[in-house]
């Protein structure tokens, strides 16, 4: 009968199956599958049904009794609306079957970004579509809707994919992306936004940066960074190697989230949203992995031929320079040259075992543009391990859950600061005071009953030194300044109880000020270091 | 007898007094064969099977109950009826089945009329008579002689291109007299394979849960939620209306003999004993009918 095809293959029963099946066929259906199928008893069974049109109960029976002699059923190319019936009524549970995916050409479409596994073509005006490098990259897409979805629930802005689909040999997953421009495009044609660029792709940035992920939902990314580690030992010395594997080593862990590709294809303006998208790289993190990434991006491949960060982000040469510059700057909230040189030297290193070991893998040594490319970036990695000791860098800004079990950690994060700005002990001592009383208070009374997290950022500036330290939550609007101060000339018995921790903060510090901004509290404290 | 003691049952299966290929006592020698601690004969509009299986049987023989199933519809749509354990000389079954087959005599003659007024085939008087001389004929039995005459190449040929293509208004006996008639001959009235509706449907979630309701209102008291065809999602939808509705379970495989692959005794029910409790309230219901 024309609905059922097939033959015995080996150790596989193979059929196919095409037009409707319903009760006025599925008798001889059933029959015909019985006649190749019992020639193989209990073997597995591949059903292609890239023909069947639709499937009715009496048809779903003939599967099911099929299933009971064969206990391995898998059914490929499922049409949509026959995929439905199967989910429906649990065949999806009892056998493999695997949807027949809508095919999508990206002939003459747009490219609107690349990555490293793959490339986003917009396919009209409101849908875009990934299509991976990897031909069979099914667990890949499964991989980044997860991770993407994750992201979500973090509250990163992302868009999540809603269809798999084919494309030329390989598989694509199309999201919906209204009127969306990348940066990189905003920066090719309309270079007056250059500031606005940096600021909201700094701010979404710190976003990523701040977002603690909870343990085991994300790879490590340091795990991988160890690996490129390992594979530069032969091409640099001992003594080389020890240090940039003990470098590697001493960045602490980290739960907080990194983009893992962050450059400005990457990020798109929706509408008036701005969205990050290819969330395949997203891991756990210290931020200075992501600046290697970022700085690869715009500088690193392209340092020797400036026309690769225009192929690739479609700005010149000069725009990366200068975005990154102004993006490093504003990340690490300082203007002061020889620090930002410092945390871009760091994060060169990372960046530069990256790109030799790409290289190596990719061109070899044999190559005469390999070679040259391998050897200058060794030179540069052997000139740069010889000047670094760490590959830390300190952020400005700390932010814990407000738990009592975290103020040793607040308090270090501070007195770092203030060492390095080489503030006298007693007065180091008094801002101490301050920030235990404030963090604290945090801590007991913002998010009472339940708990959450309290930012903490320090800035120091010259002429007079002086410290500003900042603590930021998003509890309960209060602010604790407009408590009268206790009447300490009471006795301690007559005091009332609270109010005393402020008062210790007021004192001890020369300026406090509290706002409430954008849900929330932000509690503002300053105090001149004299040497 | 304990209910605990009919572990293998399968409570749904036709004979030759339907569209079945086994006879009665056919069926009783393969019940043996696979056994079954307990079975039940449900022809299409008959209960004839019934007799035939009950003097068949000899002393050790499986545990048997008398059943039936009534196709039947109204403006809600086509529903299959189960009816057990009622007293097969009750005027109110004999009624029901009578309809029906009334009902399928009358829709077999006005078919062939239309065959012949449509095509031209001439069947002859005593082909005629022979077809209906059988207790149900059906369209296989129509298909088989349109193929014996010559008329067509093959039984699903005369379905497919001649029998379905002749559009007949059919009269069915609507459900609430099939639920009536079983509940006043002392039986009770089970929905066949809820999910599947009348056989090729595919009912799940609130419009099975309508149907359900609807036949509620008439007085159904059970469900056939364990059925050869069903797949786990679809018998537990129908396990929870049970407990929703307080509803006997009963388990049938909807055996045919040769004209479905279905295996006497495969229910997706392994043990009775052990199932839901909707099958033991059910056994203990109809056990003063079980011989």
């Amino acid at each position: 009968m024309k609905e059922v095809r097939g033959e015995v293959q080996g150790d596989r029963i193979s059929l196919i199956l095409s037009g409707r099946i319903d009760s006025n066929n599925a008798g001889d259906t059933e029959a015909a599958i019985r006649a190749i199928a019992d020639q193989a008893p209990g073997k597995p069974v591949l059903i292609d049904a890239e023909g069947l049109e639709y499937i009715s109960s009496a048809g779903l029976r003939v599967i099911l009794r099929l299933r009971k002699t064969n206990e391995d059923v898998h059914i490929i190319n499922v049409n949509p609306e026959v995929y439905e019936i199967f989910d429906m009524t649990g065949f999806t549970q009892m056998m493999t079957v695997d949807k027949a995916y809508r095919v999508v050409s990206v002939e003459g479409a747009e490219e609107i970004g690349r990555g490293a596994n793959g490339t986003i073509y917009r396919i009209d005006q409101d849908n875009v579509v990934k299509v991976y490098n990897n031909a069979d990259a099914l667990e890949e897409i499964q991989h980044e809707r997860e991770v993407a979805r994750k992201a979500l629930v973090l509250g990163i802005p992302t868009a999540i994919s809603y269809d798999v689909v084919r494309v030329n040999d390989s598989y694509g997953s199309v999201f919906e992306l209204l009127n969306a421009k990348s940066f990189s495009k905003i920066l090719a044609e309309e270079p007056e936004k250059m500031d606005w660029c940096v600021k909201e792709y700094v701010d979404l940035l710190k976003k990523i940066h701040g977002t603690l992920v909870p343990k085991g939902q994300l790879p490590v990314l340091k795990d991988t960074v160890l690996s490129w580690g390992e594979f530069m030992k032969p091409y640099l010395t001992e003594e080389e190697h020890e240090k940039l594997m003990r470098m590697i080593n001493e960045i602490p862990e980290d739960d907080h989230m990194v983009h893992g590709d962050y450059h400005t294809k990457n990020v798109e303006l929706v509408d008036d949203e701005v969205l990050l998208i290819d969330m395949d790289t997203l891991a756990v993190g210290h931020p200075i992995l992501e600046l290697a990434s970022m700085y690869n991006a715009f500088i690193g491949y392209s340092e020797y031929d400036h026309n690769n960060v225009k192929k690739f982000q479609g700005f010149d040469f000069e725009t990366a320079l200068e975005f990154w510059h102004k993006v490093l700057s504003a990340y690490l909230e300082t203007s002061d040259e020889k620090k930002i040189r410092e945390v871009e030297d760091k994060a060169r290193i990372i960046g530069l075992i990256r790109m030799i070991r790409r290289s190596i893998r990719r061109k070899g040594l044999e190559t005469p543009d390999g070679k040259a490319e391998i050897e200058l970036w060794l030179s540069e990695l052997k000139e740069l391990l010889g000047k670094t000791d760490s590959l830390l860098f300190r952020s400005n800004e700390l932010d814990v859950e407000a738990t009592g079990e975290n103020l040793s950690k607040v308090i270090g994060f501070v007195t770092a600061f203030l060492e390095e700005a080489d503030c006298p002990l007693k007065t180091q001592m008094q801002i101490e005071v301050a920030v235990e009383e404030i963090f604290v208070n945090i801590a007991n009374y913002a998010y009472a009953p339940e708990q959450g997290n309290a930012t903490v950022r320090v800035e120091v500036s010259d002429d007079p030194v002086t410290v500003t330290i900042q603590f930021i939550d998003q509890g309960f609007p209060y602010d604790p300044l407009a408590k009268q101060d206790p009447d300490v000339t009471m006795s301690a018995e007559d005091r009332q109880i609270g109010g005393l921790g402020i008062f210790m903060a007021k004192k001890s510090m020369d300026d406090i000020a509290y706002r409430y901004e954008n849900g929330k509290n932000i509690l503002t404290m300053k105090k001149k270091i004299t040497g | 007898m304990s209910t605990s003691a009919y572990q293998h049952i399968d409570l749904h299966m036709h004979t030759t007094v339907s569209d079945g290929t086994d006879t009665p006592s056919e069926i009783l020698s393969r019940v043996r064969d696979a056994g079954l601690d307990l079975f039940a004969v449900t022809d299409h509009d008959a209960i004839r099977g019934c007799s035939a299986v009950i003097s068949a049987r000899r002393e050790g023989d499986p545990h048997f109950l008398c059943g039936a199933e009534f196709s039947t519809r109204d403006e809600g749509g086509k529903y299959h009826i189960l009816g057990y354990g009622y007293d097969p000389a009750s005027a109110a079954i004999l009624g029901v089945v009578q309809m029906g087959h009334e009902l399928r005599m009358n829709k077999i003659r006005r078919r062939i009329e239309l065959l012949a007024e449509t095509y031209g085939f001439q069947f002859p008087p005593e082909e005629i008579r022979a077809l209906l001389a059988n207790e149900n004929p059906g369209k296989p039995h129509l298909g088989n002689l349109m193929t014996r005459l010559g008329f067509t190449k093959s039984k699903e040929d005369a379905i497919l291109n001649y029998i379905n293509k002749v559009k007949l208004r059919t009269e069915y006996i609507r459900p609430e007299t099939a639920i009536r008639g079983i509940l006043f001959a002392g039986g009770i009235p089970v929905l066949a394979h809820p999910t599947y509706g009348s056989g090729e449907e595919l009912y799940m979630g609130e419009e099975m849960e309508e149907r359900l309701r609807h036949l509620l209102e008439m007085g159904i008291r059970g469900v056939e939620a364990y059925y050869s065809g069903f797949t786990m999602p679809m018998q537990k939808e129908l396990l929870g209306y049970a407990d929703k509705y307080d509803l006997y379970v009963t388990a049938g495989s909807d055996y045919h003999g040769k004209n479905k692959l279905v295996v006497l005794g495969d229910t997706n029910l392994e043990n009775a004993a052990d199932a839901h409790p909707g099958v033991r309230r059910f056994l203990m219901a109809v056990s003063d009918r079980i011989i």
